[in-house]
């Protein structure tokens, strides 16, 4: 039987109700849940650690991943926008903590992975995406033609761009934390143990190097997209145009303080960190408004 | 059976004492020909620098083995006087034989609890000796499955966790700092024995290249080609340290030799990049106040002894569960010992008692067929001479089952005695 559905002018659409798709019930609680658990027993295996403690932490972090996935697959949230780039951006960062977690076992990875993916997850609540009548997800179109196509490209640098900041930021607090270890002296293999310092800061460095060519492509298609849009002057005083550049600076400037003035250590995971602040806002302000496609 | 475990450790004899009783390598054979040949017995000997003790088996013993017997032989064997040397020797018989060995090669009595070393010199002891034909079932047994007993230990508690040498703290703190070696340079600086052991770890991390220096520049060569490395003369100090990534300091320089100051002096050369400097002299080589966690991480020797208190408070935390396993461990190969070694006795004891009653059924059953003219049914003959049968298998039920079960105190020695002579087995 026809359901009948209300348009803005509250004139009543006759509409089919769609039957349920069969991965409707995974919702983005499902994995927050399995990566908070994960957290949790990651943070308890600190205190008590037993290697099944670690097993457990896997299995729920596997379990999330996997529901996060399903989701990603089943929802096919657009790109573009801040709740699908973000949902995206967590995906990644879930798989950098599996592997990990599986990769350096003894290792204290998981408590700064998963805060991380936790966090992003979390955000897209205060971006909720568009929604069709019955609450479902509008979903990315399959078509990537004209103006589509290099949003899709530029919306994909943005997100690369992103997780590679999302590492630097990890890695850089991985960073400060054993430095602080190791000036009080704590005993190596005890507590929270991470990776060297010489290991933390490749890690940082080419998060950064691999970010900065992917970011500057990224804006630089912004710029046109946005030049040849229906609106084509910039405005600069819009909020994703000032996070955008904002960004590129800072990332510049990490750059030429790591190669040029030689600068090492916590100032240059301080300002990771930073940059990772300003990454987050850019992704809460900014995205191409190509409605429906990435 | 008869095993025995005589011998002398690090907490009941002076080492003087205890090296005189250590047997030489080319001494061992020698001596486990003897153990054989005087007391027919099996023998393992394990001398290591804490302990000598001596395992004994005999399958049957007319003359019962003794720590009295053993110092005899010590005495001999090193040219000492037995009375001298009896005081000093522990004892374990039987079952508590079994628990020690099991204990020793567990690193429960060793010096440094949970340290990995024993457990292999107790398997080189048995190797030897079973190279020179004087392991038998018993300690062939026993040693097998104290080498399991060892490894379970290890793998199922945490008593071999976490490193105890300050040559391993200190390659566990440079590996805080950094991952990749083949493009770094040690200094050592000094010539003292614990620098030696400690640049010996080091070099494992195969570093591009180790620089030595010191005050006398062929003591500085001296320990350069001993680790394949470069002798640089005192006065390029500076230079050095300007350039190296890791630092071993151990002088007997009476006062500090890098001074904040000249060290600021070092680092404006540096470039910022991170150094790990492992002062283990005393008195102390570096100042103190240099270390900043990330540029310069400087540990000196009480920082390296800390994970030494660290790693031996955990370990003793893993004691209890460790003797848990020695102990199941022990029941049960007293159990299969007993097992295997009674079997003979019990198939005699059957079969003694089997022939006995196939007499006296056999004449019952003649007398029975003359007294009633041979009207006997075959159901009746099959019935009483079933019913001898079950009163011969439950006779003989319990000192079966006392005998196969065995006892953790070893009384089914007693008890294999006792049968024997009660049912004439040896007959």
């Amino acid at each position: 039987m026809p359901i009948l559905f209300y348009n803005e002018n509250g004139i009543a659409a006759p509409t089919l109700k769609t039957d349920p798709m069969p991965f409707d019930g995974i919702t983005r609680f499902c994995f927050g849940a399995s990566y908070t658990v994960a957290l949790l027993l990651e943070l308890f295996q600190l205190l008590r650690p037993r290697p099944a403690l670690r097993l457990a932490a896997l299995g729920f972090g596997g379990a999330g991943l996997l529901a996060h996935t399903i989701f990603l697959a089943a929802q096919r949230p657009p790109l573009s926008s801040q709740f699908g780039s973000l949902l995206l951006i967590a995906w990644i960062l879930a798989v950098f903590y599996l592997y990990g977690s599986v990769h350096y076992r003894n290792l204290a990875w998981g408590v700064f992975v998963l805060p991380v993916v936790l966090g992003l997850v979390a955000l897209t609540s205060a971006v909720p995406p568009d929604e069709d009548p019955h609450g479902r997800i509008v979903p990315a179109l399959d078509s990537l033609r004209g103006e589509r196509f290099w949003s899709f490209v530029h919306g994909t640098l943005l997100l690369l761009a992103a997780v590679g900041v999302c590492i630097g930021f990890v890695a850089s607090v991985m960073y400060l934390v054993q430095a602080r270890r190791i000036k009080a002296k704590a005993l190596p293999n005890t507590g929270v143990r991470l990776l060297s310092l010489e290991r933390l800061e490749a890690m940082n460095r080419r998060a950064i190097n691999l970010s900065f060519p992917l970011l500057t492509a990224g804006v630089v298609v912004g710029i046109v997209l946005m030049l040849q849009g229906p609106h084509p002057a910039l405005d600069w005083t819009d909020p994703k145009s000032v996070g955008g550049v904002l960004l590129w600076l800072v990332f510049a400037l990490l750059l030429y303080l790591r190669y040029g003035v030689h600068l090492r250590g916590r100032r240059l995971a301080q300002l990771t960190i930073a940059a990772f602040g300003l990454l987050l806002f850019t992704l809460a302000v900014s995205h191409v408004p190509v409605q429906g496609g990435p | 059976m008869m095993l025995l475990a005589v011998g002398c450790n690090f907490r009941n004899t002076a080492v003087d004492l205890r090296e005189r009783l250590a047997f030489a390598d080319h001494q061992l054979p020698r001596a486990l020909s003897e153990l054989g040949v005087r007391y027919g017995c099996e023998a393992v000997i394990l001398s290591t620098c804490n302990r000598v003790e001596l395992y004994l088996a005999r399958l049957s013993a007319p003359v019962a083995l003794s720590a009295d017997l053993v110092a005899e032989f010590l005495g001999e064997f090193h040219g000492l006087s037995a009375n001298d040397l009896r005081p000093h020797l522990y004892e374990h018989l039987g079952v508590d034989a079994v628990r020690h060995l099991f204990r020793v090669a567990a690193s429960l009595d060793s010096l440094i609890v949970g340290e990995g070393q024993i457990a292999g010199q107790v398997k080189q002891a048995y190797e030897l000796a079973k190279k020179h034909d004087s392991v038998g079932p018993l300690l062939h047994g026993l040693f097998q499955q104290g080498r399991l007993v060892a490894k379970r230990v290890r793998t199922e508690t945490g008593i071999a966790r976490g490193h105890i040498s300050v040559s391993s703290a200190a390659v566990d703190h440079v590996k805080q700092v950094f991952s990749h070696f083949g493009d770094k340079t040690i200094l050592v600086i000094g010539a003292g024995k614990m620098g030696e052991l400690t640049l010996r770890h080091l070099k494992q991390l195969k570093p591009r290249r180790i620089l030595v220096t010191n005050r006398s520049l062929d003591k500085a060569q001296t320990v350069a080609e001993g680790c394949n490395g470069t002798a640089i003369p005192w006065g390029q100090l500076d230079d050095v340290l300007a350039g190296a990534d890791i630092v071993l300091s151990t002088t007997g320089a009476p006062d500090v030799i890098v001074s904040a100051e000249r060290w600021r002096r070092v680092q404006t050369k540096r470039s910022g990049r991170p150094v790990v400097i492992l002062d283990i002299a005393v008195p102390r080589d570096f100042d103190p106040a240099i270390h900043d966690g990330e540029e310069t991480c400087l540990f000196n020797i009480d920082d390296l002894m800390r994970i030494r208190e660290h790693t031996l408070a955990d370990r003793l935390k893993h004691v209890g569960p460790a003797e848990g396993i020695v102990e199941q461990e022990q029941r049960r190969f007293v159990k299969e010992w007993t097992r295997r070694s009674n079997g003979p006795i019990i198939a005699r004891l059957i079969q003694r008692h089997d022939s006995k009653r196939a007499v006296i059924v056999r004449g019952l059953l003649e007398r029975l067929d003359t007294r009633l003219n041979g009207v006997m049914t075959d159901e009746a003959r099959a019935e009483i001479e079933g019913a001898f049968r079950l009163y011969q298998n439950q006779m003989l039920h319990e000192p079966i089952s006392a005998l196969a079960e065995g006892t953790p105190d070893g009384g089914s020695h007693t008890l294999l005695e006792a049968l024997r002579k009660l049912f004439r087995l040896e007959e």
